[in-house]
């Protein structure tokens, strides 16, 4: 062979072996494992850490907030919705409580072209009480229907649920005790929510729980329906502990929600003309001292000294339930 | 469709094209082999070559029975997404859901899944597009770490709109695939298309080949980036994070071995549609309540 082939084939011979020994070192060992890629790329994407827990992680301590959510049109949203993927929580991380319920609620239930009627219950911003300012001034974010005012009461089913409140409550809605609320004329709506948070723990009390419980959802619409046909009765006037005329300037900042006749504009929100003094007395001092808590109600009660939640609790006590609706 | 079986690729499954550069390929592979530069040109052809078409090396000793993970069996399995546009309220939460579930960056320009606006105002004839990275829908949002869309058409005669999601089809043909150089995105046995970060060079010629615009170039990190249906959640037995999240159902994910799963119902049940289907990749994201115009 000439020497000059010679070389050139040692050369290419050469050549070839620095790039079979070139690719065998650079080929990782998993690399043609599968396919023509890294096997042991797939085990390290699949072992990435997740962010969303799914509301399976929150039951354990949420309990009562998850059988809320759960049994309302709500519970397609899942909680890291609107509380934020919480992968460290409870151990590093605090969730997120959202404090613009205008901006979330709105991001899926605004009025939109494109966004369809079948799929979500929307409402133009414009006029749905464009001064009520945050969702939940009305709307309980983890069960967000608010009881139809106007539910024609099943006065079968209604007669065996409400003889469990009369002994308290009294037959005719007017409680037999200073200290217990007056059911008759109250709104429906509240009357409702009030069950709600009784039957979930979001609201506690030793009795009210209990009587809550038994009560199936049906019950509590009927229930409520049914106290609030009945004419309200005025029996607070001329037994409270405070002065109504020093009560009626504390009242200035309750009547934005609770109106001035103490009749408030939305019927989720508790009417307070001619209620017992005993009872609101014991409800704001309650939202002062924590054992109720509520967004609006906290932060009032907390402002208030004891001396003005007597009188304010007169004042509202001698109003006349039976004024026209404000 | 493909058999449920994972089988290699049959002929008849590939594109005309793919067939006959691959043919070629291989032709030109033969030949240099036979002017003696073999090992070489072999390197070439076989990055060039198909990937299902490399003989899967039978699984070493050693190597568990059950592959990715011990729980999860890729051979078990056959992932597919559906898409009902007649439901999404353009709500945005799977876009935020999963930029926070995948750590992509918070901003209105890299995302690994979107949601788009079509609508047809004032009597126009083609729709009016939009989507997050629009100044309006940022000015709506407040920012570009939360995402809204603007309710610009409230005041105009809108004929029609709606929104479609959109995120990576993980074809089953991909071209993203069969144009990287290195080997760093591939098919998996159970249906996704991944990217392997430590062998991406940031090419970009994925990017480019994708025809449905669902790679992006991750800046952080100096590669691309994608969808992944959530792998790291599916493979653990849960949901994609924007299936999580979506409040009204319009997106679904599940296997399609299981014939009563959400998604093979969906596609039984309804005149589905893809994206795209002239480009031959073959995509496995499922639409219903599409009109011509979207793409």
């Amino acid at each position: 062979m000439p020497k000059h082939i010679a070389r050139l084939v040692l050369l290419m011979v050469a050549f070839i072996v620095i790039a079979v020994a070139a690719k065998a070192f650079f080929t990782r060992d998993s690399f043609y494992r599968y396919g023509h890629y890294r096997a042991d790329s797939v085990p390290a994407i699949a072992g990435m850490a997740t962010s969303f827990q799914t509301p399976k992680a929150c039951i354990s301590c949420h309990g009562a907030r998850h059988a809320e959510w759960s049994g309302s049109v709500h519970k397609t949203v899942i909680c890291e919705v609107c509380h934020g993927a919480a992968p460290d929580h409870p151990e590093k991380l605090k969730v997120v409580i959202p404090a613009d319920t205008m901006r979330l609620c709105s991001q899926c239930h605004e009025q939109m072209p494109g966004r369809p009627k079948s799929s979500i219950l929307q409402i133009d911003l414009r006029k749905h009480f464009p001064d009520a300012g945050q969702c939940i001034a009305c709307h309980n974010p983890h069960s967000p229907k608010l009881p139809a005012a106007a539910v024609a009461v099943d006065r079968k089913s209604a007669d065996a649920a409400v003889a469990a409140c009369t002994a308290c409550h009294g037959a005719n809605g007017v409680s037999t005790n200073d200290a217990w609320p007056n059911l008759a004329g109250q709104n429906a709506a509240y009357i409702a929510r009030a069950l709600g948070a009784f039957k979930t723990g979001g609201r506690a009390n030793e009795t009210m729980g209990p009587m809550a419980q038994t009560l199936a959802d049906g019950d509590v619409a009927n229930v409520a329906a049914y106290f609030s046909s009945l004419p309200c009765r005025t029996t607070g006037s001329g037994h409270a502990k405070g002065i109504a005329a020093q009560g009626k300037s504390v009242a200035r900042q309750c009547i934005a929600c609770h109106g001035t006749g103490g009749r408030p504009v939305n019927s989720a929100w508790p009417s307070l003309a001619g209620q017992n003094p005993a009872y609101l007395e014991a409800s704001l001092t309650a939202f002062k001292e924590g054992q109720r808590a509520n967004v609006f109600m906290t932060p009032a009660a907390g402002a208030l000294s004891a001396q003005d939640i007597s009188n304010v609790a007169a004042y509202f006590a001698e109003l006349n339930c039976s004024a026209r609706f404000q | 469709m493909r058999d449920q079986t994972m089988k290699p690729e049959t002929k008849s499954d590939v594109p005309a094209r793919r067939i006959f550069l691959r043919d070629v390929t291989r032709g030109v592979a033969c030949a240099g082999a036979a002017a003696g530069a073999a090992g070489l040109l072999a390197a070439t052809a076989s990055a060039t070559a198909e990937p299902a078409a490399a003989p899967a090396a039978p699984a070493q000793a050693g190597t568990p029975a059950s592959f990715p993970t011990a729980d999860y069996d890729w051979t078990k399995h056959r992932w597919a997404f559906a898409v009902d546009a007649t439901k999404c309220i353009g709500c945005l939460r799977c876009v935020e859901a999963c930029k926070r579930e995948n750590h992509v960056a918070l901003d209105a320009h890299h995302f690994r899944t979107w949601v788009e606006r079509y609508a047809y105002v004032d009597g126009g004839e083609k729709p009016l597009i939009d989507s997050m990275p629009d100044k309006e829908n940022i000015a709506a949002a407040g920012s570009e770490t939360v995402y809204r869309f603007a309710n610009k058409y409230r005041d105009s005669k809108v004929d029609k709109a709606f929104f479609v999601p959109k995120l990576c089809n993980h074809c089953t043909h991909p071209a993203c695939v069969q144009v990287c150089p290195t080997g760093a995105t591939y098919k998996t046995k159970d249906g996704f298309v991944l990217i392997d970060h430590d062998y991406c060079i940031g090419c970009q010629y994925c990017v480019q080949a994708c025809p449905y615009g669902a790679r992006f170039f991750n800046h952080a990190k100096g590669v691309t980036d994608k969808c992944t249906w959530c792998y790291h959640r599916v493979t653990k037995g849960l949901q994609p994070a924007c299936v999580e999240v979506c409040p009204v159902g319009a997106r679904m994910f599940s296997d399609l071995n299981d014939e009563e799963s959400i998604v093979s119902r969906f596609i039984r049940d309804n005149r589905v549609q893809v994206l795209k289907p002239e480009t031959g990749n073959a995509p496995n994201v499922y639409y219903v309540g599409l009109d011509k115009e979207v793409s």
